[in-house]
């Protein structure tokens, strides 16, 4: 699979190979954020040993710890470097496990090897941009619009971002979800959702 | 038979009419969530974890119960029918029941399966019913030096078996302790990495972590793959429903084969049923290679039977060391703990006294969940398996819009909001670069105990580091442990060097 030079970082496809080096990086921050939040933290006087800050210290360790074994990890064993196409990919469904194990890293498929011009779509980045793009507008939008529009805008939102394509539709459906978890959230359960704009309509 | 009067007065609560609607509803949502790709039964308790808010604790355990086997009874149909598997949990018993399913087989693979559930969760809740209370009375032995002992098991063993990669386990395990440790230091009131905000005082609340890693975290990972992986076929189950006799008798053997291998694990932390799962696989395969006419590869019945019924043997268990220790052996049992907190209760051996009444009624309401859960499939796994039919973006968007909803009902923060989505990216990173979910979970739910307990004993013992070991209890803990670790490695080790020689000779 991969070539003598893959180890050369001018290689055009060193780096898309090993954006899994963005682990290692966020655990160094974490570690950084510990052990600069247990340097200032402020200790009450009378406090026995062991004290809070103990434990803290000991993660940060260890967060600095893993993230220069994974890094180097991810470094000496970089992704395929030929990406599965979208056609080719769909053939080979891969169970979709939940530890991770990614189903379109099945990368040395005779099929993706052949395509001309491999397109890293095994992330899809608009979706995942829009998915949490909606997400964002949900968070920002719920207090002031309020839940029944927010959440219909957050159904909404999702459907299309995952490929609904019945736009008009799924208005309506959103709508009447958002609707109905608020009835039963407030006439049944008893607990309170922001009204938002449509406060008193209710 | 102090056991069973407790049992039957378990039974008498839960036979009322409104808390055998929890079940129902408990088992018919279980089976809901586990039948979706990918969303186990961890995922529909933390999920439901804030819309029960309004029950009483009991009529919300009643449903958790139905909850949790749901979600083990749902996530084998998709994994049959579509060879996807709901959960890692049914991948073993997708291996074979897929193929039974291309091969017309389908009805009777789900039969195979839902029953394997039944057997499995029935004779696990009776050990626990009969086994926990003593259980319990041992644990009221453990100190903090043993608890201590158990929490640093069950991070070893959830960091460095349950993952491919060792290393990778214990990074998880790093991101879920630095996690917890946000919020006011119990012990002495300092405040630890809140950034001067009062809404992280109490620290991030599980059901954010959870939701986010879990649910958020899965729905991101589908948008993700959206367009390579999505077109999976569906096969659908016609004919007949039930084992023929020639069926049954190879499925009972591999049923209880499985029970018997699930059990043990559910006390072991090692983070859920994927090892007992495919222990279970790998003994029904090479037992069927001895006689003639193996289906092994063809679609052999107790391919199912035995998976199925080992993943459930060890949820059941896991539940009986949740409830008799207080210590999550699992991801599922982490989340459950967090609902005992929800409700102010601290599951261990005090809870037994503390809140019989809660615990008997929740272990009698695991037998009528088997049963609801057997009647809901047996005969209805095809009219489960429309729900597959349900375009995908639609179901990820409720889970999206349920999510939200209950992490805003639960506190009405938009902190939590802004967290659980920063916790969601994050469980589709770690997804995406192959780091296990579960350890994050187990380093959250028992990080905070892990330190309590240490600065316990050493302040008891005045800072002598001996007390840690000193007690016959955790010494031997340690030392199973030690062994444990040595036997992984050099089983590793040895597989490596076999890989390398193949490789050699190949070349």
């Amino acid at each position: 699979m991969s070539t003598p030079s893959a180890s050369d970082p001018r290689q055009p496809d060193f780096w898309r190979r090993r954006t899994g080096l963005i682990m290692p990086l966020l655990l160094l921050v974490t570690g950084i954020v510990l052990a600069v939040g247990t340097v200032t933290m402020e200790v009450p006087d009378n406090v026995a040993s062991p004290g809070p800050q103990l434990f803290p210290t000991l993660i940060a360790g260890g967060c600095f710890v893993f993230a220069v074994l994974l890094a180097v990890d991810v470094w000496r064993r970089p992704e395929p470097a030929r990406v599965a196409t979208r056609a080719a990919a769909a053939e080979n469904p891969a169970p979709a496990a939940a530890d991770g194990t990614d189903a379109a890293d099945a990368a040395d498929d005779p099929a993706a090897t052949a395509a001309p011009e491999p397109l890293r779509v095994r992330s899809n980045r608009p979706a995942v941009l829009g998915l949490v793009g909606t997400v964002v507008a949900f968070i920002v939008l719920l207090l002031p619009l309020g839940w029944i529009l927010a959440g219909a805008g957050l159904f909404w939102g999702v459907a299309r971002t995952l490929g609904s394509r019945r736009t008009v539709f799924d208005i309506f459906l959103a709508i009447a979800i958002s609707s109905g978890i608020q009835l039963a959230f407030s006439a049944g359960l008893g607990l309170n959702l922001p009204p938002g704009i449509l406060e008193g309509v209710f | 038979m102090d056991s069973l009067s407790n049992l039957g007065d378990g039974f008498l609560t839960v036979l009322t009419p409104m808390n055998m609607l929890w079940v129902f509803v408990g088992a018919l949502l279980g089976t809901a969530v586990g039948v979706l790709p990918g969303l186990g039964s961890a995922m529909a308790v933390a999920l439901l974890l804030p819309v029960t808010f309004s029950l009483d604790p009991i009529g919300a355990f009643i449903m958790f119960a139905g909850v949790l086997f749901g979600g083990l009874f749902g996530d084998s149909i998709s994994g049959i029918l579509m060879n996807t598997p709901g959960n890692s949990t049914a991948i073993a018993g997708t291996i074979e029941g897929h193929k039974m399913a291309q091969s017309g087989r389908a009805a009777q693979a789900l039969a195979a399966s839902a029953i394997a559930s039944f057997v499995g969760g029935t004779v696990a809740s009776l050990l626990v019913v009969f086994f926990a209370p003593s259980l319990a009375r041992l644990a009221t032995l453990f100190g903090p030096a043993e608890y201590l002992a158990l929490a640093v098991f069950a991070f070893v063993a959830i960091s460095a078996v349950v993952g491919e990669s060792i290393l990778r386990g214990l990074t998880s395990l790093a991101i879920g302790l630095a996690i917890a440790l946000v919020g006011i230091d119990g012990m002495s009131g300092a405040s630890r990495f809140t950034a001067g905000m009062p809404e992280l005082f109490d620290g991030i609340n599980i059901v954010v972590i959870t939701v986010g890693l879990l649910a958020l975290g899965e729905v991101i990972t589908v948008a993700a793959r959206r367009g390579t992986s999505e077109e999976a076929k569906l096969i659908t189950s016609t004919g007949r429903l039930w084992l023929s006799r020639r069926e049954f008798r190879l499925a009972l053997p591999a049923w209880l084969r499985g029970t018997a291998i699930g059990v043990p694990f559910g006390i072991i932390p090692v983070g859920g049923s994927e090892v007992p799962t495919f222990l279970s696989y790998g003994t029904e395969r090479r037992l069927a290679s001895r006689k003639p006419g193996s289906m092994f590869g063809k679609g052999a019945i107790q391919g199912v039977a035995g998976p199925e019924a080992a993943g459930n043997a060890t949820a059941g268990t896991a539940m009986g060391a949740l409830l008799a220790l207080g210590l999550p052996t699992s991801a599922t049992a982490a989340v459950m703990l967090a609902a005992f907190r929800q409700y102010g209760l601290q599951p261990g051996p005090l809870l037994f006294e503390r809140a019989s009444e809660l615990v008997w009624a929740l272990l009698a309401s695991f037998f009528i969940g088997m049963v609801v859960l057997l009647i809901l499939n047996l005969p209805f796994a095809p009219l489960w398996a429309k729900l597959l039919k349900v375009p995908r973006h639609y179901l990820y968007a409720g889970i999206t819009v349920f999510a939200m909803l209950g992490i805003f009902a639960t506190s009405s923060k938009v902190l939590d909001l802004v967290l659980v989505l920063a916790i969601g990216l994050l469980g589709f990173a770690m997804r995406r670069y192959g780091l296990p979910v579960a350890p994050v979970l187990i380093g959250v739910i028992l990080g905070p105990l892990a330190e309590t307990e240490f600065r316990r004993t050493m302040a008891v013992s005045e800072g002598d580091p001996l007390a840690l070991v000193s007690s016959p209890i955790s010494a031997t803990l340690y030392i199973v442990l030690a062994l444990g670790v040595a036997g992984l490695l050099i089983q590793r080790a040895r597989t490596a060097r076999a890989q390398r020689a193949a490789l050699e000779t190949a070349a």
